[in-house]
């Protein structure tokens, strides 16, 4: 090879078109794609997460649970996602219009969050016993004791307060960071059926965007 | 040490080694540090995998940010000081004529670190983006942007400078990732933080980014060090020589292509795994160029430096084969979302990319100071300890992954079980960690004493053949 011109000239077209491709032409097909309005339930999915739930996805980031934790089901053929009751269709893309940091993860050390909340709320979980699992850690999750304070009991208890084994004067309080975080795992639903969702052996091929 | 030859040849150094010195070194000493530092955090992160409360009390330290610091110092800290010091070098080198622009290389170095220490610390505070590979804060990003464009001037001088009109695969495989990198790294800055897409489109930039980092900016690094080392050191031709051009340019266009192959199954447009699973395929045609053209590596005689090498030779082509077979969705079904995929990344990094750098870093920085190495117990040490790491950690992650990719696909099975099944073979790849950390330490005791003893002879005794500044095997 002797001639530089024509040696960038093929350095810049080779990565052009892996970008074009992989970064342009996705965006343009999907990158404004909007909450499903669904006319019979009269609102619009997904729905956007509350205050509390919208900072307890940035503790998620910054914890660094997407370490562990995957946030996408796969379809009912395609490992066993839907058997161990992760979710009962694929996620699509717009499960996630609303994050504004889409986390799907790479590793499941633990099990897939996407549909957390609705399993949380099918099994009768709480607020109350995830913030003590959070305390306590199980199997490989590790504890995460920094996410509460202990402190001395006043003349009464705090709200969402733990009793502590042996210290009658002390309580465990959950941070607001905990308060988030939980609140953001409740929060996390991705049930709600859309067009793409209702084509049975259609793999994620998510619409085009209605502008 | 090695004896000093009696026979006097060409003298193996000039001023043009010498004239990149002073960035070359920032750049060589800042990875050596940032690949002991990574090693540590990387061995706690280890521990905890199978002993989750080690260390779970402090938030600094709990295993989402260990995990992205480590995998940050090791990325940004060791890989690229390393490569682009082992570009700038062997652009010089070839190239012929003395580094220009080195102030702005040095300066660039500085920056690069600092910014990258701060982006280091940020992680552990908790600044991390939650994307793979690029994990560091918004906020020192364009900083390093600059730096390492910085840097990337001198080589690209060196470039056109040169005397020949006609270049060797060596400085294709050099100069390329001086364009790839802040192109790269410049449209990921844009699209995933300062002006971020919609959706899971973030996870196909980041997947697109990830590829691009792993395969057009370090493996390339490394293979220009190797296209360079084993015609020099062995001093014989590179098989089909003529193929080499193939090979390079089909890792530059397909390369990029590949990442998708990591979104199989996603909540993301088919074509995109798809095209990835097509392009890790295709990448074949440049892993058997690449087989060919280095098979005389595979039996280093002579040469320590290409004994690492020859290691990452190997590495290198078994991560490409691995990469095109789990591609195949039958295939990524067991070993998608596992320690399967950890170790196919820690293969390519910590064997490929690694291996073939210490053989560059072996060879280059006693012409770069003209000293010898002075211990080469030290690199025996080194090589014996992260070979035997690399074994163990990539060994040990990949039966992991492959007994929690059964597991997982069996619903019956709890994640309790899961974490109980993989425990022993974690415990193996933590040994793995430690042994690389110690043999990480031995190259930067090796390094120390380099730079501040003083040889005991005139260096320039050192230098009259090739071989006076090798280590023999035996």
């Amino acid at each position: 090879m002797k001639s530089s011109p024509l040696f960038f000239l093929g350095l810049f077209s080779a990565l052009a078109l892996s970008l074009t491709a992989l970064v342009l032409a996705t965006n343009a097909q999907y990158g404004s794609l909007a909450p499903f309005a669904d006319a019979t339930a009269g609102a619009a999915f997904p729905q956007a997460p509350l205050g509390l739930a919208a900072r307890g996805h940035m503790v998620y980031r910054d914890l660094g649970c997407a370490a562990c934790h995957t946030q996408q089901v796969r379809r009912a053929d395609f490992g066993s996602d839907k058997e161990r009751g992760w979710g009962d269709r694929q996620s699509v893309a717009r499960d996630y219009v609303h994050e504004d940091r889409v986390l799907l993860g790479e590793i499941r050390i633990g099990p897939d969050l996407a549909n957390f909340g609705a399993r949380a709320a099918a099994h009768g979980l709480g607020a109350a016993q995830l913030l003590a699992f959070l305390h306590n850690g199980q199997g490989a999750m590790p504890a995460y004791p920094f996410l509460f304070v202990k402190q001395l009991v006043t003349d009464q208890r705090s709200p969402d307060a733990f009793a502590i084994p042996g210290l009658p004067d002390y309580e465990l309080v959950p941070t607001h960071r905990a308060e988030a975080l939980v609140a953001y795992l409740l929060s996390l639903k991705a049930d709600h059926e859309y067009p793409e969702t209702r084509q049975p052996a259609t793999p994620a091929a998510p619409e085009k965007g209605t502008k | 040490m090695t004896s000093i030859p009696t026979n006097v040849a060409q003298p193996e150094t000039s001023g043009i080694d010498t004239s990149a010195r002073c960035p070359l070194l920032i750049l060589i000493g800042s990875a050596i540090a940032w690949l002991v530092v990574g090693g540590g955090l990387a061995l706690i992160a280890s521990i905890q995998l199978h002993t989750p409360g080690f260390l779970a009390h402090c938030p600094f330290l709990t295993y989402g940010r260990m995990q992205a610091a480590q995998e940050t110092a090791f990325l940004y800290g060791w890989a690229i000081n390393a490569g682009l010091a082992v570009s700038l070098w062997l652009l010089v080198r070839l190239g012929g004529v003395p580094l220009r622009a080195t102030g702005l290389a040095a300066v660039g170095a500085i920056f690069w670190n600092l910014a990258l220490a701060l982006g280091v610390a940020g992680i552990l505070a908790g600044d991390l983006t939650g994307f793979a590979f690029f994990q560091l804060p918004a906020y020192v990003q364009p900083v390093m942007f600059v730096a390492y464009a910085a840097v990337a001037v001198a080589g690209v001088l060196a470039w056109t400078g040169r005397r020949n009109a006609f270049t060797f695969a060596t400085q294709w495989y050099a100069v390329a990732p001086l364009f790839v990198f802040p192109w790269v790294f410049s449209v990921a800055q844009v699209t995933l933080l300062f002006a971020p897409v919609h959706g899971t489109l973030q996870a196909v930039v980041a997947a697109w980014f990830g590829q691009n980092l792993g395969a057009l900016v370090l493996a390339p690094f490394a293979l220009a060090a190797i296209y360079y080392l084993l015609p020099k050191i062995s001093g014989r031709p590179i098989h089909h020589y003529d193929y080499s051009a193939h090979a390079f340019w089909a890792l530059l266009v397909i390369g990029g292509w590949a990442g998708g192959r990591q979104l199989i199954g996603g909540p993301v447009p088919v074509w995109v795994a798809t095209t990835g699973i097509i392009a890790s395929v295709l990448l074949l045609f440049h892993y058997v160029i690449v087989g060919v053209n280095l098979a005389g590596a595979c039996c280093p005689r002579g040469s320590l430096a290409l004994r690492f090498s020859a290691i990452g030779l190997k590495a290198y082509v078994f991560g490409g084969v691995l990469n095109a077979v789990t591609a195949i969705r039958g295939v990524a079904m067991l070993t998608q979302f596992t320690f399967f995929s950890v170790a196919q990344a820690q293969l390519l990094l910590d064997g490929a990319f690694t291996f073939m750098i210490f053989g560059a870093i072996y060879f280059l920085v006693p012409r770069l100071v003209g000293k010898p190495w002075p211990s080469s117990a030290l690199i025996r040490v080194h090589f014996a300890a992260v070979l035997a790491g690399l074994v163990l950690k990539v060994g040990g992650l990949f039966v992991a992954g492959w007994i929690q990719g059964g597991d997982l696909n069996h619903a019956a099975v709890n994640f309790p079980t899961i974490a109980g099944d993989v425990s022993l073979w974690l415990i193996a790849a933590t040994a793995g960690q430690a042994l690389t950390l110690l043999g990480s330490l031995a190259l930067a005791l090796n390094f120390t004493r380099l730079l501040v003893v003083r040889a005991g002879q005139p260096a320039s005794e050192h230098f009259r053949t090739p071989a006076a500044l090798e280590v023999p095997v035996s």
